[in-house]
């Protein structure tokens, strides 16, 4: 049994100004640990201002100069051979270091533990350690530093106009805030293939119900002319959209993970539960906010909404985030950060879109219903499978059953989540597309196919089939799931 | 047995078709091909005990050579003076004594072009103390910079009592071997695994070992830590290289195992027992070899020759071209039979522009006119036998057209029997007849292979299906199989073409591999 155990991030940058974050876990109390760094001008004894943010901060400060200054180093030497690409993972005998250059000259590190295996000695001599060199993927572990880098930008912007607005302090001040929090939420023991694809899960919908939401979001539009972007969820998965591709994966991430879970908790108390918030508005409709004021009556209710950042790379929009949720469906409005927004405003929005969503919510769910019925009783299939369009982001994973804040679930051993992993790598490397199947030593078999932009990993449990049976088996899938 | 194997667990398609077995087998030898044919069953298998080590694929090459006491205790240890170890034998030149590839001094040039451009993977070996010890390409004064900072990754991330291994960039891996006192690194973008990479380190690793032993390259850097250790490795720039191309182009480096010359049963009895008969005391090991075919091994009992080492010699003797003009005499070490000490190999060419050579291998330094007798013997013999004719015409067609196996849309393929070491491949048909598609297939075997022998998720069976061709590889605790079909192959084509070409081999086995194992 092992468990990944540490997780060191650092960021750090080029010859002039530089910016190192470093991120840590403590092995008994899984305090992730971080650093990051920004520095100008690589100055004699002036290594410290480099780091920006490092974790953990406990680390004493000879020793963080020292972990960034290898970092540099490895960067610096594989410049040498290859000037264009810089260096993206560094793997020694303990643990796999991830490098991530976001903006020019700022890099985020990430080192992350390999797993190890305590083997007894005799004559009461303390154990060996043995550490696994390959059971980290590196593809799934580059792709979680990214999502760090993609949520930090999402509710702070970009570090440079941080720095520009604010000097080093403002920067740091805000790494901090940020990361501390956030790493404790990474849980980088259950990242798999997922994370590499950070897609989004759509709601599958038959087109009368679509077409109703949709007019739904455009009459709200309409009336509230202050929304400039909407998203529909429900389930925590995603119906429509009107942010671009990118923003709303990173934003999607953070409701399903983050926000939502939050607010599950308390509804699914019981009805005399203290955790069960009170009635509030009125009893008409099931709207509330899931972020802003918790309580519209409530006369020292603050009206303050997060802020998120979005098309950071060419009109950088700051705006209000309001998740408004009733019964199952929630929806995002994201309006311009400099407009006020006062209690007028979401008495209005309130009494416009609560009564409505409800009324949608049942009827998805109605539809919802029906559409199960019809398809019949699910059976335990033959196969699980994770699908992923690159061109909607579009995912689904029949491999994953829940996805929470703290972990994902999964219904397969490990080992053939990291071979599917191991496909999706050998995927990468090659634009054309490529059929792979795999027996693994456990005898099931494990298939990959790539075509037109689109990915399908199945696992399946017939030990004794031969390849041609597991061939047209992928086949019938795949027509299913187009 | 027979049933035995039938009942093992059958997952591919096999029909128990009617396979005549080949007449002198005994009857434990399976009659079909099946999947879950036991080690020693499948076709190729050496009929007693293996001439080999034994080797599963990569893990026994990670494994450290021993220097706890030689097997074979009349290896002479290494002694102080290095200059005996070149002894002059007839009229023939020795290894590579300061040859022709000495001092190709290169201008001192940008450092980085030299790095950046070459498509084939960069090999680096320096000493502890930072210095060059060996390139692959560009001189070693203008990449001592470069080595330089190598050296201070590697003391740097031990000095937190860890090891560095690897960096990878998109496209660019960098891979650190450390065997103390030296470092050994590879820039490699040809997007092989770290472990295929490690393989061909350590190899270099070994060939530096089979110079020097390990004794005294430890000695070396004792008495001085800045010692220069070129000076000893001066010459052998010519061998290093040569087995760098093998790495690339030669399957059985990858497969820890050797192909054998194609020939008939009964011409390979002469020669086996020819070879048998030219003895001498002090001989361990005699190895006929057809340029990288092996033709007869006959061997000391009880001793047994690990593929690395045979390799290294195989490979020594190619590399010089003074071995054809006459008898050559060298000591050399086999690292993995023994790090600690030197044998002394006769190696001679039969004739210039042949590629029949001669290596025996001794344990007495004296030995070279034994030796030289023992070769006299041997082809006197053959020549009585009428052998030596037909070896001669075996040598003309030294491999065959994978056409010959009668399944369509194969385009190549690769089988190893495990016990017994050997593997069987035919020539390269059409689609790889220049050296960069010859490159790209090998590099898709040693995909295929790395990928079956994943050091924590090790696979049964792979198959690719590409634009370019379809793949399928499988290993089985007999033997190993990849196979290269045309993009147009079905699956269910490659699945039939796994049985026909196991019953194909079957059939060929005598021709194919070398089935006894003798020794003197």
């Amino acid at each position: 049994m092992y468990l990944i155990k540490g997780m060191p991030i650092r960021l750090l940058q080029g010859r002039t100004n530089e910016l190192q974050t470093h991120l840590n876990a403590d092995d008994q109390s899984k305090n992730g640990f971080w650093n990051t760094g920004k520095t100008f001008g690589p100055r004699e004894g002036e290594e410290e201002k480099k780091i920006l943010f490092y974790h953990p901060c406990e680390v004493e400060k000879n020793e963080k100069i020292r972990n960034v200054g290898l970092c540099e180093a490895i960067v610096q030497f594989t410049r040498t051979f290859c000037p264009t690409k810089p260096a993206k993972s560094l793997h020694t005998q303990k643990n796999r270091q991830f490098f991530h250059e976001p903006e020019e000259s700022f890099w985020m590190v990430m080192v992350v533990r390999n797993p190890m295996i305590e083997k007894p000695n005799k004559d009461g001599k303390p154990p060996t350690i043995e550490y696994q060199e390959d059971e980290i993927l590196d593809s799934v572990y580059g792709a979680v530093l990214q999502q760090c880098y993609s949520m930090y930008k999402l509710f702070n912007g970009t570090f440079i106009r941080t720095f520009e607005a604010g000097g080093v302090e403002l920067l740091i001040q805000k790494l901090e805030k940020f990361f501390y929090r956030y790493i404790q939420t990474l849980h980088l023991q259950s990242c798999d293939l997922l994370d590499v694809f950070g897609g989004l899960s759509f709601f599958p919908l038959d087109k009368m119900t679509y077409l109703k939401i949709q007019s739904f979001v455009n009459r709200v539009e309409e009336s509230l002319s202050l929304v400039k972007y909407t998203a529909f969820l429900y389930n925590d998965q995603l119906i429509w959209s009107g942010l671009e591709q990118d923003d709303m994966r990173i934003l999607y991430k953070y409701l399903t993970t983050s926000l939502f879970p939050r607010h599950t908790e308390p509804e699914l108390a019981g009805r005399d539960s203290p955790l069960r918030p009170e009635v509030t508005g009125n009893l008409l409709h099931y709207g509330r906010f899931l972020t802003g004021p918790a309580n519209l009556k409530d006369p020292e209710t603050k009206f303050r909404f997060p802020k998120i950042f979005v098309n950071t790379e060419d009109s950088y929009e700051e705006l209000h985030l309001i998740v408004y949720k009733a019964m199952s469906a929630a929806v995002c409005f994201m309006i311009n950060a400099s407009v006020e927004l006062t209690r007028e405003f979401c008495e209005q929005l309130d009494a416009l879109v609560g009564p409505q969503l409800t009324l949608l919510a049942s009827d998805i769910c109605e539809q919802y219903n029906i559409n199960k019925r019809i398809s019949g009783p699910e059976k335990e299939p033959q196969f699980k499978f994770i699908y992923f369009n690159h061109m909607n982001l579009a995912e689904k994973s029949t491999i994953h059953m829940r996805k929470t804040a703290s972990v994902s679930l999964t219904s397969v051993h490990p080992d053939l989540i990291k071979i599917l992993g191991d496909i999706n790598s050998d995927f990468a490397r090659v634009d054309a597309d490529e059929e792979i199947i795999v027996k693994a030593m456990t005898d099931y078999w494990v298939v990959g196919k790539k075509s037109d932009q689109r990915e399908l990993y199945v696992i399946l449990n017939q030990k004794n089939a031969n390849l041609i049976e597991v061939n047209d088996e992928v086949k019938r899938l795949c027509a299913a799931v187009q | 047995m027979a049933s035995d194997v039938h009942s093992k667990g059958v997952t591919w398609d096999t029909s128990n078709g009617n396979l005549t077995p080949v007449e002198h087998l005994p009857n434990s030898r399976s009659e079909s091909p099946t999947p879950g044919l036991v080690e020693g069953t499948e076709p190729g298998a050496g009929q007693e005990r293996a001439m080999f080590v034994h080797t599963q694929s990569f893990e026994d090459l990670t494994a450290d050579v021993e220097l706890t006491g030689s097997r074979l205790s009349e290896i002479e240890e290494v002694e102080e003076e290095k200059e005996e170890e070149q002894q002059q034998g007839g009229g023939g030149g020795t290894g590579e004594t300061g040859g022709g590839a000495e001092g190709v001094e290169e201008p001192k040039q940008e450092v980085h072009a030299v790095v950046r451009e070459k498509e084939e993977d960069h090999v680096f070996v320096l000493s502890e103390a930072g210095k060059p010890i060996y390139t692959r390409y560009g001189s070693e004064e203008a990449l001592s910079t470069t080595m330089g900072v190598m050296m201070a990754l590697v003391s740097f991330v031990e000095a937190n009592k860890n090891v560095i291994l690897s960096i990878h960039a998109d496209g660019l891996r960098v891979v650190f071997l450390r065997k103390s006192p030296l470092v050994l690194v590879c820039v490699s973008r040809t997007g092989q695994s770290d472990s295929e990479l490690w393989r061909e380190l350590h190899y270099v690793y070994y060939q530096i070992l089979s110079l020097l032993t390990l004794p005294q390259l430890q000695r070396v850097f004792q008495q001085r830590q800045s010692y220069d250790l070129r000076r000893l490795l001066s010459g052998s720039e010519r061998v290093t290289a040569g087995l760098l191309r093998l790495l690339e182009t030669d399957a059985g480096l990858m497969l820890n195992a050797t192909m054998s010359l194609p020939l008939c049963g009964t011409t390979r009895n002469i020669v086996c027992t020819s070879l048998q008969a030219a003895s001498s005391k002090n001989l361990v090991f005699s190895i006929l070899l057809a340029g990288d075919r092996l033709v007869a091994l006959i061997r000391k009992k009880e001793q047994h020759l690990h593929h690395t080492d045979l390799h290294l010699l195989s490979n020594l003797a190619a590399s010089s071209s003074s071995f054809r003009q006459g008898e050559g005499w060298t000591p050399v070490c086999l690292p993995k039979f023994n790090a600690s000490g030197f044998f002394h190999a006769h190696i001679s060419y039969f004739e210039p522009a042949s590629d029949l050579c001669l290596i025996l291998v001794s344990t007495d330094r004296e030995d070279f006119f034994n030796l030289s007798d023992c070769k006299q013997r041997f082809l006197e013999r053959l020549k009585k036998r009428n052998a030596y004719q037909t070896l001669k015409e075996a040598l003309h067609s030294p491999t065959y057209p994978v056409s010959q196996v009668g399944i369509p849309e194969l385009w190549h393929f690769i089988y190893k029997s495990k016990s017994s070491g050997l593997y069987t491949s035919p020539e390269l048909p059409v689609p790889y007849h220049t050296e960069e598609e010859q490159e790209r297939l090998m590099d898709l075997y040693q995909y295929l292979h790395s990928r079956l022998h994943h050091l924590t998720r090790p696979l049964r069976s792979i198959y690719r299906c590409t634009n370019t061709e379809n793949l399928l590889a499988w290993s089985t605790s007999g033997f190993e199989l990849y196979l290269c079909f045309s993009p147009l192959a079905t699956k269910a084509l490659a699945m039939s073409a796994v049985t026909k070409l196991l019953k194909w081999i079957r059939k060929e086995e005598d021709r194919l591999f070398i089935l006894n194992s003798l020794t003197y």
